[in-house]
């Protein structure tokens, strides 16, 4: 061990030795001395290695290091963050995991580096009991339904990164446009699809006069209505739901609900009423076309505490919104951000020690997050926890250390806030959570393996006839019958089958 | 009369054929053209968009002329000009010392392989063509150059895997082969020893077929950018083609995040900030190779005939 930093410490001693011997620049005799003792402690220590995907940072080494030296005393280990470029992190997270590379944390879940596919082949460690002893504040800190949530085969594979887990969808208006249609009470007391009509109406009469140059269409993609959580439904793979409120968890193919027709109906009338560009091909451009202001409503999106903010950041629009859909706790939702631990780490312990740390302890968790107090981020309020970016910087891009995805690291109900106008919005969102109803389906996952060669065939059948449903550009009951026939056609009936024995069976296990 | 009646007609026949003729070449031309412009509309649609102002391209979509002039794409990428910089000179390394390492050790390999006398030349070219039917696949792959070699992040990452080609060494072979073995014994009464017999006389005979793997090489090296997929998470160490991966591959992944839901990653780069790196980093290449292509053709054509 000496030999290897004998070099290095070579030259700090001779360095600390100048310095001693008379060389008085201020303060460096000081600061050499402690790296030195510092660093040799560390080096000592073993090293938590944690993969994850996003942009590399320019002052991550500066990160690493005050968060190595953080939690040092506290768990007795050091910190390497491993950030993996977003086009290339799932190749080589499952190069490195099939190569049982060493690694001890890594960010999964079932849309990056695919949670399920982790626990089938054995990549993660189960750590469930080392959560209830090694990390009892965090594993306190959600409920048990969540973590249900999150296990599989009665064991848990991945810590769960709190941020918004449920989908309360809903519309989101131009707040300068809801003014000037005055309906901005009518707004507020939507509570179904169908009552948003008369706005969706006077948004065209408005654009007809020509008031709002920019402003073009009433909406640009009506699709979303579509989804499941807006009827009440939990979504599970292909065209199958289970109805939140259904105890029995009775499995029904989507298209064949009252409230699938519903929704049909309602976009096939507000496209046939012009609400939408008649050509849906524009549809995929929503985001654009929202930046520059060009249609005044998103049909459905998800209304979380902060959101307007979020929007007015991201896309400079002024929003006004209302959630509909009641809030749903899903598997999906719960589960959609997670922090695995490595089958192969040789601390295990550490490595769940240090969950408890970044989920329960603000300071570290900031420190990952947006970088070191002083350098990259100030306080603009401390007592509300507002920061603001720091080196004199006017944005935080600028300061050397953003990643911006304080949802990949842990709770985000810790995070400071950006922006003054969202303080609160945390203590919203964690209530949401709680309150939300858990699906009578909540931890059930599917196993496909069975039912394969029906899943290529479904997802064909939705694309060529549930999706036209979607846009509004074919007739209801003329459509509904073509898809329901290519969805029988296809196997759905076998697939819901397979997932209603499989519910069965968990059920039967989890009682 | 008669004759100039004959004339007329040769004459009118001879216009007929010429008209033909005409017709028949420029309907080829014509196909030509429209396909010249099937594959050169997407670049000028990439360098119009790169030139044009960011909301103007949202609102009105793509044009071939800029609707509205702005350069503000490249001011914008022109204030931290050192990414694409370094992934050119990443490229231009990999691709020139990789090219004249790997023709090397693939000419001597060949080489040895093409001589008769060598003892151990069918096991030897069997394992090599072995190589082509069979490989391990892309973990143990991944495990040799990451827990054997360690050369995970670093330059070799990108040179290594295309040092030795299986084909490329059977194509060389199999010309060092057609070298008449008469000259190599010639040489050898001469006093020469083997390497000088490989550097002096087959090197210089088999320069077309060099020049024709040496090409085929530096392709490789220029167009990789699985490699850098697998093995290199340094920034710095980004070839050009990686690069743009990364760019384009990082904004679909934000999408994904936003179908996601609940989960949103800072502002993608603007439209026009893409089309203006996609524009950098392929430009000055599509303008070398319109000076090389001459070299180039004739390299690839070199090979096929002695």
């Amino acid at each position: 061990m000496k030999s290897t930093i004998s070099r290095r410490s070579f030259f700090k001693s001779v360095g600390a030795a100048a310095a001693a011997g008379g060389f008085s620049l201020s303060g460096l005799p000081n600061l050499i001395g402690s790296g030195q003792l510092s660093r040799r402690a560390a080096a000592d220590l073993p090293r938590l290695v944690y993969i994850f995907p996003g942009a590399p940072q320019p002052d991550v080494k500066k990160v690493q290091d005050a968060l190595s030296a953080y939690i040092a005393d506290r768990i007795g280990a050091t910190i390497e963050l491993r950030a993996i470029d977003w086009g290339a992190f799932d190749k080589q997270i499952s190069l490195i995991n099939a190569s049982a590379e060493k690694y001890d944390l890594a960010f999964t879940a079932p849309w990056v580096n695919n949670y399920y596919t982790n626990i089938s082949q054995e990549y993660l460690a189960p750590i469930g009991d080392r959560l209830t002893s090694l990390a009892p504040k965090y594993f306190g800190s959600l409920t048990p339904a969540m973590w249900a949530a999150a296990t599989v085969g009665g064991k848990i594979f991945g810590g769960i990164n709190q941020q918004i887990f449920v989908k309360p969808f809903g519309p989101y208006i131009r707040t300068d446009v809801l003014e000037a249609i005055g309906l901005k009470d009518d707004f507020n007391k939507l509570t179904t699809y169908e009552t948003l009509e008369p706005i969706m109406a006077a948004v065209k009469k408005y654009i007809a006069t020509g008031k709002d140059k920019t402003l073009t269409h009433v909406t640009y993609n009506l699709s979303p209505i579509m989804t499941q959580e807006n009827w009440g439904y939990d979504p599970q793979d292909f065209m199958l739901v289970v109805k939140s409120t259904d105890t029995a968890a009775q499995v029904k193919i989507w298209s064949q609900t009252d409230e699938y027709r519903k929704a049909a109906e309602l976009v096939r009338r507000w496209y046939q009423a012009g609400y939408a560009p008649t050509d849906v091909k524009l549809w995929s451009e929503q985001d654009n076309a929202w930046k520059a202001g060009q249609y005044a409503i998103r049909v459905s999106d998800i209304v979380k505490p902060g959101g307007n903010v979020e929007i007015l950041a991201r896309w400079g629009q002024a929003v006004t919104s209302k959630a509909i859909a009641e809030p749903l706790l899903t598997t999906g939702g719960v589960t959609a951000t997670l922090t695995g631990v490595s089958a192969v780490s040789a601390n295990t312990d550490l490595a769940v020690k240090y969950l408890e740390l970044v989920n329960t302890d603000p300071v570290f968790y900031n420190m990952l997050c947006k970088g070191i107090e002083g350098v990259h981020w100030d306080w603009a309020d401390k007592a509300k926890g507002v920061i603001k970016p720091g080196s004199g910087k006017t944005n935080f891009g600028d300061t050397g250390y953003n990643p911006n995805t304080d949802w990949m690291y842990g709770n985000v109900f810790n995070s400071y806030y950006a922006d003054a106008s969202q303080v609160g919005a945390w203590a919203e969102t964690a209530k949401l959570n709680k309150d939300a109803r858990p699906s009578p389906v909540l931890g059930f996952t599917f196993d496909r393996k069975s039912v394969e060669t029906e899943i290529a065939s479904i997802s064909a059948a939705q694309k060529e006839f549930a999706d036209p449903l979607g846009t509004g550009i074919v007739d209801v009951t003329d459509g509904l019958a073509k898809l329901n026939k290519a969805l029988k056609a296809a196997g759905i009936e076998k697939i819901r089958d397979e997932m209603q024995k499989q519910i069965d069976v968990w059920k039967a296990k989890k009682a | 009369m008669s004759t100039v009646r004959q004339q007329l007609r040769q004459q009118k026949q001879l216009d007929v054929d010429r008209l033909m003729n005409w017709l028949g070449r420029s309907s080829i031309h014509l196909v030509l053209i429209i396909f010249a412009c099937c594959c050169l509309i997407p670049l000028l649609l990439i360098v119009s968009a790169s030139f044009t102002d960011e909301t103007t391209l949202t609102r009105r979509g793509y044009s071939l002329i800029p609707q509205q002039w702005s350069t503000q794409a490249y001011d914008l990428i022109f204030r931290n000009p050192e990414v694409i910089l370094r992934a050119y000179s990443v490229t231009m390394f990999t691709t020139f010392a990789g090219t004249l390492v790997a023709v090397g050790l693939m000419s001597m390999l060949a080489y040895v392989l093409s001589r008769p006398e060598f003892i151990l030349r069918k096991p030897l070219s069997f394992f090599v063509f072995f190589t082509m039917l069979f490989n391990g696949g892309i973990v143990p792959y991944y495990i040799l150059m990451t827990q054997y070699l360690h050369v995970q992040d670093t330059i070799f990452a990108l040179l290594l895997p295309y040092f030795v080609v299986a084909f490329y060494v059977l194509i060389l072979r199999t010309y060092f082969a057609t070298l008449p073995s008469e000259l190599i014994d010639a040489a050898r009464v001469d006093g020469a020893g083997e390497f000088r017999i490989f550097v002096s006389i087959a090197v210089p005979l088999a320069k077309p077929a060099l020049a024709t793997i040496a090409l085929f090489t530096a392709l490789n090296y220029w167009n990789d950018w699985t490699t850098p997929l697998y093995f290199i998470r340094d920034s710095h160490l980004y070839p050009l083609q990686y690069l743009l991966y990364i760019i384009q591959s990082n904004v679909d992944a934000m999408q994904l995040q936003s179908a996601v839901g609940n989960i949103s990653v800072g502002t993608m780069p603007a439209e026009t900030a893409r089309m203006a790196m996609a524009v950098l980093a392929t430009g000055p290449a599509a303008v070398i190779f319109l000076f090389f292509q001459r070299y180039l053709v004739r390299g690839v054509t070199l090979g096929a005939f002695k």
